[in-house]
């Protein structure tokens, strides 16, 4: 479906234009990375920023698919999208290029992130585990974005989303693994973490970055975001217009 | 080339479109109507974007339900909002319609509609530089761009000076003239009056009449307007939302 990529640079060229946004998207998980990986005094690790890095990187595709799902209320309120439906294209692609523009702008955030981290001193060792990080950070981005596609379609106004986004996004990331192990949390937090998919995200992308290969983890990423795309395309044709 | 027949739509118990028979041939037909007739609807059933809930449409043979995707490709759909991508040019604003409609050899034939919008020597500059009759000019070519047998106009010249309006209309005439079905809504009398070859008026869901701006004048008399025509067929508007001069008036001497 070539469709899919006219919309995917639809997005990307006008993201890529406003120099604001970019900046902006890139700032706050660096600061996180060096006002918190570098400051906090933690006794649990020898290198909290180790720790700290994939907690980074896949808090910067949370939030930034999170906020993904409000570019499809503006297309819907500002009538893009009503253009587009009366269009023979196929409806769908509209939402995949969607969920492939906001997981893609992710994984460039997250890149920055890698590369500071690196600057700092984190390694990864094999260019496959390299590769493997952005596969599972990819996975996570669809399917966080197809959750916010979802949602935002269901809410259809920009205030109603912009409190549900932050409402979600910051429990969500404080009540995962992202800043202490599990071993360190206290026990009602633990069981909430356990079952957090955020958890389990930075689980895997841990084991990547010390060298190993969390197949489990990364299947079932990718089944839960096949299975979130197939809810978010069920909700699309719903709403139409 | 648009045929509706029996065509129903309710929301929830709100009966926006109230069984419209209705024929369109190779014209520019204007659908006139007060805010909330049903015009945008019908536009909407007819572009697809909403099923109706009973009756049926056509367009060019193509039932609007069962053979939608042959209707959107037969169509273009230019609604009220002016949806272009300011942060984009003109020319990716029309190439992003040419490639979503597949259209063959698209360089050459984004160049013709920008020349033929008269967008040329600005299809570079990025659409938040443009006026607002630039903006629609630009949302025509995007229609255009695969060269539509049917033409649907939510209010094309909204908002628009008389200048730019005039111009809007001269395009439009201009593709009626190659051969093109133009359907459009619009709340300008004189305008319809003047470009449209026929159009009917649209009351509370129902069509209350159809017939040529020149012979609807007539049945109402010499010097008859269409605003005339206008409001002599249609009841909604002030009278039903109980406005009534006398009490405004009071009410406006005693606030001074």
């Amino acid at each position: 479906m070539k469709q899919i990529l006219y919309y995917f640079e639809r997005d990307m060229r006008k993201w890529s234009r406003s120099r604001i946004n970019v900046v902006a998207s890139l700032a706050m998980p660096a600061a996180w990375l060096v006002l918190v990986g570098l400051t906090l005094p933690i006794r649990f690790t020898d290198n909290y920023l180790e720790f700290i890095t994939p907690s980074i990187l896949v808090m910067t595709m949370l939030f930034s698919s999170l906020q993904g799902g409000a570019l499809m209320i503006f297309d819907k309120v500002l009538g893009f999208l009503n253009k587009f439906l009366a269009m023979p294209a196929p409806r769908e692609s509209i939402l995949l290029g969607k969920i492939l523009f906001i997981s893609t702008r992710g994984l460039l955030q997250a890149t920055v992130i890698l590369l500071i981290a690196g600057l700092l001193g984190v390694r990864i060792h094999s260019p496959l585990n390299i590769a493997l990080v952005y596969l599972t950070l990819f996975l996570f981005g669809v399917l966080f974005s197809a959750i916010a596609i979802t949602l935002a379609l269901h809410i259809s106004d920009h205030d109603g989303y912009a409190a549900v986004n932050s409402m979600i996004s910051m429990p969500l990331f404080f009540a995962s693994n992202a800043l202490m192990p599990y071993d360190k949390m206290p026990e009602w937090l633990r069981m909430v973490a356990m079952v957090n998919p955020l958890s389990h995200t930075i689980d895997s992308i841990r084991v990547l970055f010390a060298g190993g290969v969390p197949v489990e983890g990364m299947v079932g990423l990718a089944v839960a975001a096949g299975v979130m795309v197939c809810v978010g395309t069920v909700q699309f044709r719903r709403t139409g217009v | 080339m648009i045929e509706m027949h029996e065509l129903t739509k309710y929301f929830g118990s709100l009966c926006a479109v109230d069984h419209v028979n209705l024929s369109v041939g190779n014209e520019i037909f204007g659908l006139l109507g007060p805010n909330g007739a049903g015009k945008s609807t019908t536009v909407m059933i007819l572009t697809t974007l909403l099923k109706p809930s009973s009756g049926s449409a056509s367009i060019c043979g193509y039932d609007v339900v069962k053979d939608a995707k042959k209707v959107r490709g037969t169509i273009s759909y230019v609604p009220q909002d002016m949806a272009v991508d300011i942060k984009l040019t003109g020319h990716e604003n029309v190439m992003l319609y040419a490639k979503l409609y597949g259209v063959p050899d698209r360089n050459t034939r984004v160049d013709d509609v920008l020349e033929l919008l008269g967008l040329t020597g600005r299809a570079g500059d990025l659409v938040r530089t443009y006026s607002g009759g630039m903006r629609r000019r630009l949302e025509l070519a995007q229609a255009l761009v695969h060269e539509p047998e049917v033409l649907f106009l939510d209010e094309p010249t909204l908002g628009l000076d008389v200048a730019a309006r005039k111009k809007i209309w001269e395009h439009i005439s201009a593709l009626r003239e190659r051969g093109m079905t133009i359907f459009m809504t619009t709340h300008y009398m004189e305008e319809a009056d003047e470009y449209c070859d026929r159009v009917a008026i649209i009351d509370r869901g129902r069509i209350v009449v159809v017939d040529s701006p020149t012979n609807l004048k007539l049945g109402l008399g010499k010097d008859a307007s269409l605003n005339d025509v206008f409001l002599e067929n249609v009841k909604t508007g002030e009278d039903q939302a109980g406005f009534d001069a006398f009490r405004f008036r009071t009410m406006l001497r005693r606030r001074s």
